[in-house]
């Protein structure tokens, strides 16, 4: 049995699994993350490889385990500034930016509901808007309001103190400086969607009926800004033909080299939901390589079966707007040697993973791949897991946190 | 159908060597193909051109037209996702097709390689020396003022010696090109099964095609559709219209001091001197604009020129700097004008020769291409439309007809695959 504690930089799933799996080896772990919730990009998502589950699924029996495990302890809005020492004696200092809402907050909503000012609803890509005081989302974990001081209309903060009868509203809160000391440290600091407006020729941003994949997930999710009805986000209009853009930024070397393993599947998940929503839809994937890693190669049959997809092998490289605000994708479809020009009410961008640590300056003696990509180290102590490490599906992604949580382990085991 | 591909390795080998180095990165996603503003929808390119190179089927890529309406813009080049530059590879299959065409081989070899730079100039100044020793009978009399020649048959260099080294090797250079040209008309035609209602006589050729061809290069049409490379467009419209002045000037020239006795140097106030003058000033401009944006061009990445390229660019500006030298030397009185007269004499001698060689070539096989292209889509939209619609059963067979077409193209299109 070693000595010291583990810290796992993190909280989505793979952070998540890390923390509980060595904490159920009777190891304290000390689990931050930089979000007010807990669940990362798991929490976005419709449903997950390779069950399609809905996030909820994962994610509350692994708070439920940390809740009973007082091994664990977390914290939300929590950043790394500074990390010093070596493997089996690091000291971390962590800054934990100030919610404005403390533990008294029983989710009673009524805040929100007299709150005029408000801010771009990151949870859902810019889908839509929150108030600037807000629930992280239906399933956050702490369940707890965050208050965003710069969005606050004027009189905004008093009439949310008025109401709040729980007394929870604490605007003079300070960020706070906290200190431990960790014999190893997890990296799961996850995936960030490659900014979609780099592609020139694709026009994100340009066009409101081109949205990417993740922007996918949250108009299907029952939680998301429709409710679960994929709407076209002009007009709110039903879609009855999509083109999903495969490839939109990865294995291209002006933006990520490497293949981001998951998008096709993606794509071919949410043909399902668009399936499920509109039976008579169509849907054109346009893609230069289907690849279903393992044992997926069944998930494209399945996807094949029940939605009414037409694969066209080709890359789209330009993207022209119609009238009614609909689209033309343009590709070469390479089978018949002829250029299409395919219109589609909504186009998806299947954009690919990028390390959230890509192009961030950390200060932090960590060794990361010329991607951002995190390189586990055994002679620092310091292991990654999950998409900090390599892109990944949820099963892959836990097994690669399972097998950090015990390298931690041995590394405090050693001494 | 089964086919048995033969790749030609020496051929890749050649895409490789002469600047398609990255020919071998291409994935086939086609982004080039939809980047391109050149190509078509119903016929996309450079896409299918890299995966013929890339598997050595020569045959194939020489059959076609394709690789020559690429302009090089390099659109595909920045657009590309595994940098496989698919504009220099064209610019590479383009030069293998050069080869293709050229005979004998060693020549194009020559003009291909620095090595044949030497060999080159060195050719062109024994023959120009030669002429010069003959014409004086041994070492020529360096006179002051200036003169290059006193008549047809007397001076540092006689016209008439002039005329017996450039004559022979524009005659070669043309003879070589015309060859060229119409094994390349062979080569696209063959197989092509166009009916005999629809093809054109000469002088429909001359009228639909040629002319409108003529009249689109004159514009520089494809150049303005061009993205990355827009720039160049000014550059190479003006080498081109100093061509045609310094061609028609030396033509005009020609029959003057040779049949009608007026010798040079003609006064600088005629206007065929002014306008040859003007010409050599463009020419110079023109060579410096293309040379400034290709270095442009390179430095962004997204061009990487190859030795063909910059040696025509070059011989062009020497020719320009050398002609114009020379006759500012020569009004000057200095004796230098007799050795810069030599080597405009050998730059010239190397352009003539290098016509059918060298990336001069564009000039005859783009060409080429771009009537033929004209040809093959107005006949093809011809055939088209006028299929009789005047009765169901006509019109049955017309769609029968058009059905077979199609079903002909996509067995072509598996046998290009």
């Amino acid at each position: 049995m070693g000595e010291g504690k583990i810290l796992v930089v993190g909280g989505g799933i793979s952070g998540l699994t890390a923390a509980v799996e060595a904490a159920e080896m009777d190891y304290d772990v000390i689990l931050i993350d930089k979000e007010p919730s807990l669940g990362g990009r798991v929490a976005q998502l419709r449903y997950y490889f390779p069950k399609l589950c809905p996030p909820t699924c994962g994610l509350e029996i692994n708070y439920r385990r940390i809740k009973e495990n007082p091994r664990i302890t977390f914290y939300t809005l929590a950043q790394i500034k500074k990390i010093e020492g070596e493997p089996g004696n690091y000291k971390v200092t962590v800054e934990i930016s100030p919610r404005y809402v403390n533990e008294n907050c029983t989710c009673c909503g009524e805040c929100e509901k007299v709150c005029q000012g408000e801010r771009v609803d990151t949870f859902n890509f810019g889908l839509g808007k929150t108030k600037a005081i807000y629930l992280p989302h239906e399933h956050a974990f702490p369940m707890r309001y965050v208050l965003d001081k710069s969005a606050l209309a004027e009189g905004d903060l008093e009439r949310i103190k008025e109401v709040c009868k729980a007394g929870a509203i604490d605007p003079d809160m300070q960020p706070q400086t906290l200190e431990f000391n960790v014999g190893a440290i997890i990296w799961a600091t996850g995936w960030k969607p490659y900014d979609a407006t780099k592609m020139d020729n694709l026009c994100y941003g340009k066009y409101p009926n081109i949205i990417t994949n993740m922007q996918m997930e949250r108009l299907a999710a029952p939680n998301g800004p429709t409710k679960g009805k994929i709407l076209r986000p002009s007009d709110n209009s039903v879609p009855q033909t999509i083109a999903f853009v495969q490839c939109a930024g990865s294995r291209d070397e002006n933006h990520l080299p490497y293949c981001s393993y998951i998008c096709c599947l993606a794509s071919l998940k949410q043909s399902l939901y668009f399936a499920e929503q509109n039976p008579d839809g169509k849907v054109y994937i346009f893609y230069i390589d289907i690849r279903t890693p393992g044992r997926y190669e069944k998930f494209l049959n399945r996807a094949k079966e029940e939605a009414n997809i037409e694969f066209i092998k080709g890359k789209v490289a330009k993207i022209e707007p119609a009238d009614n605000d609909d689209l033309v994708v343009i590709a070469e479809d390479t089978l018949s040697g002829k250029r299409v020009e395919q219109r589609v009410n909504m186009v998806i961008l299947a954009t690919g993973m990028q390390p959230s640590l890509a192009g961030e300056n950390i200060p932090v003696p960590l060794e990361r791949d010329e991607n951002g990509f995190v390189i586990p180290s055994e002679a620092k102590g310091m292991y990654s897991c999950g998409c900090a490490r390599m892109p990944l599906d949820v099963m892959s992604s836990n097994e690669t946190a399972t097998a950090a949580a015990l390298k931690a382990i041995q590394t405090l085991v050693r001494g | 159908m089964a086919r048995i591909i033969e790749p030609d390795l020496n051929f890749v080998k050649g895409v490789i060597d002469a600047g398609g180095d990255t020919l071998k990165k291409c994935y086939q996603c086609a982004t080039c193909a939809v980047v391109c503003p050149l190509s078509t929808n119903e016929n996309p390119f450079p896409r299918k051109q890299m995966i013929l190179a890339q598997w050595g089927m020569k045959e194939q890529i020489a059959r076609d037209p394709s690789i020559w309406l690429c302009h090089q813009c390099s659109d595909c080049t920045a657009y590309c996702p595994r940098g496989a530059r698919p504009g220099d590879v064209l610019a590479a299959i383009r030069s293998m097709a050069i080869r293709e065409y050229a005979e004998p081989k060693i020549l194009w070899s020559l003009y291909n390689n620095p090595a044949g730079l030497i060999v080159l100039f060195g050719v062109a100044l024994v023959v120009v020396l030669a002429a010069i020793l003959a014409a004086n009978h041994g070492m020529p009399e360096l006179e002051v003022p200036v003169k290059f020649s006193h008549g047809l048959f007397h001076g540092f260099l006689p016209v008439l010696y002039v005329d017996a080294i450039f004559l022979p090797v524009a005659g070669f250079a043309a003879l070589i090109a015309i060859r060229g040209i119409a094994n390349m008309w062979k080569q696209f035609t063959t197989g092509l099964d166009i009916p005999e209602a629809y093809k054109p006589t000469t002088m429909e050729m001359i009228t639909r095609y040629i002319i409108p061809t003529f009249k689109e290069i004159l514009d520089h049409e494809r150049f303005k559709k061009c993205g990355v490379n827009y720039e160049r467009f000014n550059g190479h419209r003006y080498l081109l219209y100093a061509f045609i002045v310094l061609f028609v000037v030396t033509n005009i020239v020609f029959i003057g001091a040779d049949f009608l006795g007026f010798h040079t140097p003609w006064p600088l106030w005629n206007p065929v001197k002014i306008f040859a003058n003007l010409g050599a000033v463009i020419l110079i401009y023109g060579s410096v604009l293309l040379i400034q944006n290709r270095k442009a061009r390179e430095a962004e990445g997204n061009l990487s020129g190859s030795y063909a390229d910059w040696f025509l660019l070059y011989l062009i500006l020497f020719i320009g700097i050398t002609g114009l030298g020379a006759e500012i030397l020569r009004i000057l009185g200095l004796r230098l004008a007799y050795a810069v007269y030599i080597f405009h004499l050998m730059c010239v001698f190397v352009l003539f020769l290098g016509l059918p060689f060298s990336k001069f070539a564009h000039l005859l096989y783009r060409s080429t291409v771009m009537v033929y292209d004209r040809y093959v889509t107005d006949v093809r939209a011809r055939m088209e439309t006028s299929a009789p619609a005047a009765t169901v059963v006509e019109e049955a067979a017309a769609a029968g007809e058009e059905s077979s077409e199609e079903a002909a193209a996509e067995e072509g299109q598996q046998e290009a695959q």
